[in-house]
């Protein structure tokens, strides 16, 4: 107990002493959050269209203001469409709506109206954003025009209303799955360098010398480092609702304790690389490539799960982050599911135990080396 | 009774074999120096024998316990001071003491520890910023605690002046039993020669087990006793000076400091240090650790910018035009800074380039290079496997590839063998003798005599300077050791 105690306190000694490890516990997880809240941005945005009107119809004219009413759309009009063409292949404009000059007359006989909609397939998302929007207005239009009774009715008319998220707000969703992706690089990274740096520095072989066990030597690493990560984390929290005011629905104590068994498997994965590397210049690029990108693209944060390939969603399934991305974001937005908090809590703690048992019979009482 | 009894023991390292069927006995209660080339196994066998590594085939006795089975009850009745002290250094002093004092469960009771190795004025000062001396000692105070049986230092000297070494030997005798074994790896065959007993060892086999008084009375003596023993060295002349081609300049003094001076806050890492150095003239700047040799050297070639006063190179400013200056120098800094991951043609191929050899000159420079300093062999080995003394080689090489009048050498001896030192020292006065003018440092006091001139430098100052056979008058002293101790000792009153 001597030991592990004289060790943990070692460790916290060098951290105080390190800038490094508090850079990345604190201003990591703040330039992290900045990041995603201000240049990730899924939400609806405001685009520009060109707009060419060939029909003059004065009730058309109307369509073509309402284009320019919605929060949504600038519009611009004009009738040259080379112009416009320019605009759009250079990206000033994102889309082109073009009424036909047979446009009213169809309408009139009851006809099917055609309305060209180009848009700019560079940027699907806006693309897709631009057909809607375009739609929706036309849509509107035509409701209150003197053609509505023109046409039939639509029969089936969809009222949306969005649970859970009732803003629509990107961040609020992104904001408290961030945090896992954070965690996941602060986990690791603060522990794949000391395990390699006590074997660069030589001091493992005077440890290794002196009354310590394995057991030791593992403790002595989990614990301090879990001690810095549990603060990063709490700050992660105090930014995300703290700062930014993202709702929390959830229980503290259940978001605490599965953050908990989070980090204790993604500390698992940096100390498993550093006890088999044992050199920090491999265990550091080893970390980013196995911790942060797995992380990003396959915990289904940025791009969701069940649109991947079959192979890749089986592979998402050992990523702790994935898990805690389900949790951490129920937690948010919908109070606490105790069936997804068990689900994500009984995996972590597998897959953390695992990776303890990994680290434990990888470290190294000798040198295998000359 | 004997603390050691090995019996065949061999261990190999891929297709190395670093101990070869090796039988070996260390007795109780002695002081035994293990001595030997680069890679002759110095360092693995004392791995071995405290269950670091685990021999191939052979049995060990420790303490009369098997380190393989019972390395944990072995651990706590031995003291293991790795090559590079095994301190950390972003702990205090005091907290290096404490965390080894509980991991040997031992109280915290340092106040004899720390008034033998002077060290209680720096109790709370983060370890990194200690001199090389001070970590020596304290790395042997945190294996002094607990008072071991059996203590094994592995190279605890490289690096260390001669003042250190002798205060370090001194806290061993003063500070162990009678009962204690210390097993004392060293490179200085002049402190072997104090000891009771002498270990040699050459490719992983001991040619030599004995008293080192049996073997030479003196220590000259002894040093070419034991060069004799690993093969001895036949001096032959210089391939490396035959084929320098010196350049024509009338000037006399090639390189001058005038009152050289580096403050950091209020603190004087050098101060008015001046000397002029003649072509052709060895010159040696000799101090303590922390002295200030290293920040003068790297002013001197236009790497840190001094304070005050300059330096001149075959009369070039070196605070006006660095680079003209540094284009006459040849440089080889104290550790070893080449490209380990390249190999050794690699390595001159890309020293060449930045000294500015063009296309077709290059190749044929380098081949001559490769075949002056006998490379043809390893030419394509990544300078990281090659042994000490080739690096220190290939060092060498890469300074001399663009043939500069001038050569500075920052110890380029440490760590390395006898045998390999007395090749180095031939190659250099050779090439003084062809008119290279070279200044350099060394912490061995037998280097000191090669040298036509020596600057004796203690904390930042010069406290003499002169020829060898002049300063040991000066003060009455048989070797330059003691010269060096006594006008040491003089400028601290």
């Amino acid at each position: 107990m001597k030991i592990l105690r004289a060790l943990v306190k070692k460790e916290i000694l060098q951290i105080i002493r390190d800038p490094s490890s508090i850079i990345i516990a604190f201003v990591l997880p703040l330039i992290s959050i900045l990041i995603y809240m201000y240049g990730i941005n899924l939400d609806f945005v405001t685009v520009n269209i060109g707009v060419k009107n060939d029909d003059n119809s004065p009730d058309i004219t109307q369509l073509v203001n309402s284009f320019d009413h919605s929060k949504y759309i600038n519009s611009e009009v004009s009738d040259n469409m080379s112009d416009l063409t320019q605009k759009l292949i250079r990206s000033k404009i994102k889309g082109i709506v073009i009424i036909p000059n047979d446009f009213s007359t169809n309408l009139e006989q009851r006809q099917s109206a055609d309305l060209m909609v180009i848009a700019d397939g560079a940027e699907v998302n806006t693309a897709t954003h631009l057909q809607n929007y375009v739609l929706q207005i036309s849509n509107q239009w035509l409701a209150t025009s003197r053609y509505a009774q023109q046409v039939s009715p639509q029969i089936v008319n969809p009222q949306i209303r969005t649970w859970y998220n009732q803003d629509s707000n990107g961040y609020y969703f992104i904001l408290p799955g961030s945090i896992a992706i954070t965690m996941t690089l602060i986990g690791i990274l603060l522990t794949a360098l000391v395990v390699a740096r006590e074997w660069e520095r030589g001091t493992m072989e005077s440890i290794l010398s002196s009354n310590v066990t394995r057991m030791h030597i593992v403790l002595g690493k989990y614990i301090p480092y879990f001690i810095l990560g549990m603060f990063s984390m709490i700050f992660n929290l105090v930014l995300c609702i703290g700062v930014f005011q993202v709702p929390f629905h959830g229980s503290y104590l259940v978001l605490i304790l599965v953050s908990a068994l989070f980090l204790f498997t993604s500390m698992g994965i940096g100390l498993l690389i550093s006890t088999i590397l044992k050199n920090q210049f491999f265990a550091s690029q080893v970390s980013i490539g196995i911790g942060f990108l797995p992380a990003l693209l396959l915990s289904g944060l940025v791009f969701p799960i069940s649109s991947m390939p079959e192979i890749l969603q089986y592979i998402t399934r050992i990523l702790p982050p994935r898990y805690f991305i389900t949790f951490i974001e129920s937690e948010f937005m919908a109070g606490t599911v105790p069936s997804i908090a068990i689900k994500s809590s009984i995996f972590l703690l597998i897959l953390g135990i695992i990776l303890f048992v990994a680290v434990y019979k990888n470290t190294d009482m000798r040198l295998t080396h000359d | 009774m004997d603390t050691v009894t090995i019996k065949n023991l061999t261990k190999k390292f891929k297709e190395i074999t670093a101990i070869d069927d090796l039988s070996l006995k260390i007795e109780k209660g002695k002081v035994t120096g293990l001595i030997g080339s680069d890679g002759s196994g110095k360092t693995t066998l004392i791995r071995l024998i405290i269950g670091l590594l685990l021999p191939d085939h052979g049995e060990i006795s420790v303490l009369g316990l098997n380190p393989e089975t019972q390395k944990d009850d072995l651990n706590k009745r031995i003291g293991y001071m790795p090559q590079k002290f095994g301190l950390y250094e972003d702990l205090t002093v005091i907290e290096n003491l404490r965390l080894y004092a509980d991991l040997k469960n031992v109280p915290y009771d340092f106040e004899r520890l720390l008034e033998f190795t002077d060290l209680k004025k720096f109790q709370s000062r983060l370890t990194g910023a200690l001199s090389g001396g001070m970590k020596q000692k304290l790395g042997l105070a945190c294996v002094l605690l607990g008072s071991p049986e059996f203590l094994l230092l592995d190279e605890p000297s490289v690096g260390v002046d001669p003042i250190s070494r002798r205060d370090l030997m001194q806290m061993v005798r003063d500070l162990i039993s009678p009962e204690t074994t210390v097993l004392w790896s060293t490179a200085y065959l002049d402190e072997a020669h104090s000891f009771d007993t002498a270990i040699v060892m050459n490719q992983g086999k001991v040619i030599y087990h004995g008293k080192p008084y049996d073997l030479a009375k003196t220590t000259e003596e002894f040093e070419n006793k034991v060069i004799d023993l690993m093969g001895g060295y036949r001096k032959t002349s210089s391939q490396i000076a035959e084929n320098y081609v010196p350049k024509n300049s009338d000037i006399e003094y090639t390189v001058v400091a005038d009152n050289l001076e580096k403050v950091y806050g209020d603190f004087y890492a050098v101060k008015n240090n001046s000397f002029e150095i003649k072509k052709g003239e060895i010159f040696g700047l000799l101090g303590p650790n922390g002295a200030g040799k290293s920040t003068s050297f790297k002013m001197m070639c236009g790497l840190l910018k001094p304070t005050g006063g300059t330096a001149r190179i075959m009369g070039i400013d070196i605070t006006e035009d660095p680079e003209k200056a540094r284009s006459n120098l040849g440089y080889m800094a104290q550790k070893f800074s080449l490209y380990e991951s390249l190999t050794v043609k690699q390595n001159l191929d890309f020293f060449a380039e930045i000294y500015g050899i063009h296309n077709i000159d290059l190749k044929e420079r380098v081949d001559e290079i490769i075949d002056i300093f006998g490379f043809s062999q390893i030419k394509n080995q990544k300078s990281r496997d090659l042994p000490l003394g080739f690096k220190q080689k290939l060092s060498l090489a890469c300074a001399l590839i663009h043939n500069p009048p001038i050569l500075f050498l920052d110890e380029p001896t440490s760590g390395v063998d006898a045998i390999t030192r007395r090749e180095f020292w031939n190659h250099i006065t050779s090439l003084a003798q062809k008119g290279v003018t070279v200044l350099v440092t060394t912490h061995f006091m037998d280097e000191a005599e090669y040298c036509n001139r020596i600057s004796l430098f203690y904390k930042g100052e010069t406290v003499a300077i002169g020829t060898p056979s002049a300063l040991k008058e000066r003060i009455h002293a048989k070797n330059m050791e003691e010269a060096f101790m006594k006008l040491i000792l003089e400028s601290k009153k």
